[in-house]
């Protein structure tokens, strides 16, 4: 087997978003023409074609739009079946227009519902990657 | 704008196996070759070859350049589409509508025995968030896009079930489905009842990813008639790329289908596709996004895809991705078997009288690439 390795640059846009992570923040960014907030940012909005260079600070809270509870762990390797049940959440952060995919923590896969409230858990160490997400929980607890 | 006819001349399907004994080369020269016999043509009849293959399908980079004397392409005009057949489909098209060409190959292949289907489309995702996350797959997107449909417009998971019942009925009908599939007498309840891959996605809605190649030819309208008495014509095509961002998009319908389904019908004159489309071939990569598919191609309202089932368009008479899902062939595999409802080729399972007919191909998850062609004549 043959292996590659490859750098990919994030881009000027993606770097803030993780320098955000490392100081546990998430940083949008805002349409200059339609005003919606991306997260994960991008320096242009798709439908207006318009920059989106506005950086939007956003608060750690949000709503839990969309879930999934995956028996399968797939990774670029393999598709195993997981030792327990994988929580996979669409999260819209308050303040944000569209969602991110992360995954479901502290609650059990039972009690999930869509329109939940959820709030971020920051990873002990965080470094300006996208495992400091470790998850979200929901608010107050499950 | 009426747009001049392409005609569909010739066309050969292998039969798809879970774990084919033959190369892709084999694969491939057997389906091009069969489709050529079928046309009664011959390899120096073709001027252009338009390919679908996939490289981190393939493993390799510029997967066709090992493939061109399998696919009757040798010193000829060759190119190749990384998305799905159907894609290709349309790529052939604009190359005879530009008037360079006369005959054009189309093929679509991939060997998933080759290679893991689900871990290896992780490399379809954001190189550094989602990747680095993996928690997008076949199965979780899957899942998230039938949970926002049935919520959405008050679907139960029983009505998604008997859709992937159909397919597997229909299957069974069709000499060309993998033998795995061909369940006559599967139950709602069976469906219900198997695995959960990702909820409320289950095992039995989930088309099985195996091996195969389709191959189709494409044709002028005057050089279709002195090949063939019956050629179907492509009379419409659109085609319409979403966002990546799955957190963008409303999951319970797919835009991309609306958008291409409305240029594809404005070019076929097309103002009614309830009562004017006789037979549906579409790609869904689960029972639930046949669903949504049809619904944005306008079978039905939004919610009611499952009326077809009972009135309607026959949706995938031939069982659909169900039958067999042959990644990059699938969507040609769509066109083929709506080619034959035309043609009155498909045996137990035709459907009688079919004059118009729309067939769908789609690339990325949760359709974020839908296109649809419209076909007619056929007899």
């Amino acid at each position: 087997m043959v292996r590659a390795e490859f750098d990919f640059w994030v881009g000027i846009v993606m770097d803030k978003f993780y320098d955000g992570l490392q100081n546990k923040q998430f940083i949008g960014s805002k349409c200059s023409k339609c005003q919606r907030v991306f997260l994960p940012p991008r320096n242009r909005c798709g439908d207006c074609f318009a920059k989106a260079e506005e950086f939007v600070e956003l608060p750690e809270n949000g709503v839990l739009k969309n879930f999934t509870v995956s028996n399968y762990n797939v990774t670029e390797r393999r598709a195993r079946k997981a030792k327990e049940p994988i929580m996979v959440g669409l999260i819209q952060i308050d303040g944000a227009d569209t969602g991110i995919i992360a995954p479901i923590i502290n609650i059990s896969p039972d009690s999930l519902k869509e329109g939940m409230k959820v709030k971020v858990v920051w990873a002990k160490n965080v470094k300006g990657h996208p495992n400091d997400i470790a998850g979200f929980e929901p608010v107050g607890g499950g | 704008m009426k747009m001049e006819r392409v005609g569909i001349v010739g066309y050969c399907q292998l039969k798809p196996e879970l774990d084919m004994m033959m190369s892709p080369y084999e694969a491939i020269y057997s389906a091009v070759r069969g489709a050529l016999d079928s046309a009664g043509l011959k390899r120096k009849d073709i001027t252009t070859v338009v390919t679908c293959t996939n490289d981190y399908y393939d493993g390799k980079t510029i997967s066709n350049c090992f493939k061109v004397e399998a696919g009757g392409a040798y010193m000829k005009d060759e190119t190749k589409v990384e998305m799905d057949g159907a894609h290709a489909a349309a790529y052939g098209q604009y190359r005879i509508l530009s008037g360079n060409h006369k005959l054009a190959m189309i093929y679509g292949f991939s060997m998933p025995s080759c290679y893991l289907y689900e871990p290896v489309r992780i490399l379809e995702l954001d190189p550094t968030f989602d990747r680095t996350i993996s928690l997008i797959n076949s199965y979780t997107a899957g899942g998230m896009q039938m949970r926002a449909y049935m919520k959405a417009f008050g679907v139960s998971e029983e009505e998604i079930a008997k859709v992937a019942v159909q397919g597997y009925k229909n299957s069974a009908k069709n000499p060309l489905a993998l033998p795995d599939v061909k369940k006559s007498d599967i139950s709602v309840q069976d469906v219900l009842n198997s695995e959960v891959l990702s909820s409320p996605l289950r095992e039995l809605m989930y088309p099985i990813p195996c091996d195969g190649a389709t191959a189709m030819i494409l044709a002028p309208e005057r050089q279709s008639l002195k090949i063939t008495d019956t050629p179907v014509w492509i009379t419409g095509m659109g085609q319409c790329q979403e966002t990546y961002y799955l957190g963008d998009r409303d999951l319970s319908k797919s835009v991309s289908m609306e958008k291409a389904a409305e240029k594809a019908y404005k070019m076929a004159g097309i103002s009614d596709p309830k009562s004017e489309i006789d037979v549906a071939e579409l790609f869904g990569h689960t029972s639930c996004e046949e669903l949504i598919l049809a619904e944005a191609a306008k079978l039905a309202e939004n919610g009611k895809g499952a009326t077809l089932l009972d009135s309607g368009s026959a949706l995938n008479p031939s069982g659909g991705a169900m039958s067999a899902f042959t990644p990059c062939a699938c969507g040609l595999t769509r066109i083929v078997e709506a080619a034959k409802q035309l043609r009155g080729e498909a045996d137990e399972y035709q459907v009688s009288g079919a004059k118009k007919a729309i067939a769908s191909g789609q690339v990325g998850f949760c359709a974020q690439n839908s296109i649809l062609f419209v076909l007619e004549g056929g007899g």
